[in-house]
């Protein structure tokens, strides 16, 4: 306990500097001014705002990083409540009681709740991440590269079962990002692997690249083609602050949304995306009146919102003390470390300390400066709602194509991207679900690595992934669960949770 | 129709990696070479596509929908003009050419508007990434040497 106040303090320490809180500040409120745009979800946002980190040092760098995170993702519940679009997939559940509310004319109350409880789920799973940090990095340490071949293996397991849409195409997606992974020079003989002579690919492709041509580009291509269709609500923002009434029904929710998302966040594979749809299920179950969820209950906000929140800061635990992200946000928060020289793993703790636990701490920093911003400014939150796509989308496409060249002051990277977006509009159009993808690349090197070093270790008997216990618990868990997530009844029920 | 074409899709790509990653050398079990991850990955990636395609033998008709070149053509191509030019250019060239290209990719393009949004998204880039970013982005190396 002593030792987590005492991290805390020096977490504090480093975040409240002049330039961290300024950066902060920043990422905050560029993150949901960016984020709030419509079709611009957080890792487009993230992606295209990479560049403005570029200049500071790591641990600025990724202070502002995660405020922009976090405005990203606040700007995706703004959305799903004025306008219906949901950011991303955790914000999904938001669009059904918060919209209803805003056309009630009580939007400012939903938002004005869905700052409240996600301030709270925020300020708890700060303190789970803190708490957490150093148990886990100390088992991550002890774990041998069987173990850890496992654990990714079981991430990418959740990974498939988690993602929209085919299992088959889940899977070939994450197969083809670690393929992808394995271009450029190999790990230990230092061959050209797969660059079709190309010079550029001798160092791999870069991941910014990667996730800009399939996110950024090929994003912008889908909303091009469809005709926009925003139902941008005509009717008063409404006093923001909930009554009494409000505060009584929401209260439960939000404790139980935020435990739920705490714990579901934490899981490899993406498991934050469960968090909001087990709060509302919860929630509906436990309602006296569930007739009245999809109708503009507020439990339906509050629940899911702090659920949202508390699974977006507890998805760093993984990332932070393992080095495995477990989704595509937090794969591109392993692209922009590296860009910074940081290799994610259970050695930033100890060998940047300063680093971890000031961006710890800024986490509880950046979800202050959320609540303080969010509810004054949203007059000109609702006003970005209307800027027009047709001249968005050429913002957001200079703004990447900066990025790309600064990266390496190189031009070939930009032509590199714009192919990767034609590839991940082919994907979309084939029905594949990029984001896998990106995990997959993410997380093939180490991957590589790790299965050849325990091979090496064994003797080239495979059976060391089942006899080692932990792997073998690990390997067995994401066996379970993919066949679970093939059984018929399973599958069908899947289908009715993401599309609602 | 959609899982067909995914599953040929899956198919050529495996095939690529196989024939590019064919001359590395495999390893042995006990030895893994640079081949043989990646190797192995493209049988996987292959079988997978062939599974895909049997999905469509057996009845799958998902429409791929329409495939309009209109917005793939401008939208990638002023990426790649930005990329060819910003270095000979510079920003402040590039900049609006790239806005200006990709506006033809959307049909509810207005050119007054384009036009000044252009001129305005360039002199805010500039001031963002360049003076306040210090970025080492070229402005316009004709004009002012840097």
């Amino acid at each position: 306990m002593e030792a987590l106040y005492d991290n805390l303090s020096h977490g504090f320490s480093v975040a409240v500097s002049f330039q961290n809180l300024g950066l902060c500040f920043i990422g905050v409120v560029v993150g949901t001014l960016v984020g709030i745009l419509p079709g611009v979800g957080p890792i487009a946002t993230i992606a295209m705002l990479l560049p403005l980190t570029f200049n500071f040092d790591p641990t600025g760098a990724l202070i502002m990083l995660a405020g922009i995170y976090y405005g990203a993702q606040y700007g995706g519940s703004t959305t799903a409540i004025l306008i219906n679009i949901p950011g991303e997939a955790t914000s999904v559940v938001t669009t059904l009681d918060g919209h209803q509310m805003a056309r009630q004319g009580r939007a400012g109350v939903a938002l004005g709740t869905a700052a409240l409880v996600s301030f709270f789920a925020g300020t708890v799973s700060t303190l789970v991440v803190a708490a957490l940090g150093v148990p886990l990095t100390k088992l991550a340490l002890l774990f041998g590269p069987a173990e850890y071949f496992s654990l990714m293996v079981l991430g990418l397991a959740f990974a498939v079962v988690l993602a929209q849409g085919s299992l088959l195409k889940a899977a070939a997606m994450i197969l083809l990002g670690v393929l992808l992974a394995a271009i450029g020079t190999d790990l230990e003989t230092g061959e050209a692997r797969m660059t079709f002579g190309l010079d550029e690919l001798a160092d791999g492709i870069d991941f910014v690249v990667l996730a800009m041509g399939v996110f950024g580009f090929a994003e912008i291509l889908r909303n091009l083609e469809n005709p926009e269709s925003r139902d941008v609500v005509r009717a008063k923002i409404g006093r923001l602050l909930p009554n009494k009434a409000d505060i009584k029904a929401s209260i439960m929710p939000m404790l139980r949304g935020t435990g739920l998302g705490a714990v579901l966040g934490i899981l490899p594979g993406n498991g934050a995306v469960l968090g909001p749809f087990a709060s509302y299920t919860t929630e509906k179950k436990l309602a006296k009146d569930p007739s009245r969820f999809g109708k503009g209950a507020i439990e339906g906000v509050a629940g899911p919102e702090a659920a949202n929140n508390a699974g977006a800061q507890t998805a760093f635990i993984p990332l932070l003390t393992l080095g495995i992200p477990p989704n595509a946000v937090m794969a591109l928060m392993v692209g922009a470390m590296t860009i910074h020289g940081i290799i994610p793993g259970p050695q930033v703790m100890t060998k940047s300390p300063d680093l971890f636990w000031g961006m710890i701490a800024s986490m509880w920093i950046g979800n202050a400066f959320l609540l303080v911003i969010n509810l004054p400014m949203i007059g000109i939150w609702v006003k970005l709602l209307n800027v027009p796509y047709r001249l968005m989308f050429s913002a957001i496409l200079l703004f990447c194509c900066i990025g790309i060249y600064s990266i390496n002051n190189d031009t070939s990277d930009v032509a590199l991207t714009a192919m990767f977006g034609l590839f991940g509009y082919v994907l979309i159009k084939l029905g594949f679900e990029p984001a896998p993808l990106l995990l997959g690349f993410v997380l093939g090197r180490l991957m590589e690595e790790k299965l050849r070093q325990a091979l090496i270790l064994s003797r080239g008997d495979f059976m060391t992934f089942v006899e080692n216990p932990v792997s073998g618990v690990l390997l067995a868990i994401s066996l379970g669960i993919v066949i679970f997530a093939v059984l018929p009844a399973v599958r069908k029920k899947k289908e009715e949770a993401l599309s609602s | 129709m959609q899982n067909l074409l995914a599953g040929l899709l899956l198919i050529v790509i495996a095939a690529i990696a196989a024939w590019q990653a064919s001359p590395l050398p495999m390893g042995t079990l006990r030895h893994i070479g640079p081949g043989m991850f990646p190797i192995s990955l493209a049988g996987f990636i292959a079988l997978i596509g062939v599974a895909l395609m049997v999905t469509w033998a057996r009845g799958e008709r998902n429409s791929t929908g329409r495939w309009p070149l209109r917005g793939p053509l401008f939208i990638l191509g002023s990426a790649v003009i930005f990329g060819l030019a910003v270095r000979p250019l510079g920003l402040a060239v590039a900049g609006p050419m790239l806005v200006i290209v990709a506006a033809f990719a959307s049909h509810e393009t207005r050119w007054v508007e384009i036009i000044a949004f252009a001129a305005g998204m360039t002199v805010f880039c500039l001031v963002l990434f360049k003076y306040l970013l210090s970025l080492p982005i070229p402005v316009a190396p004709w004009l002012i040497g840097y």
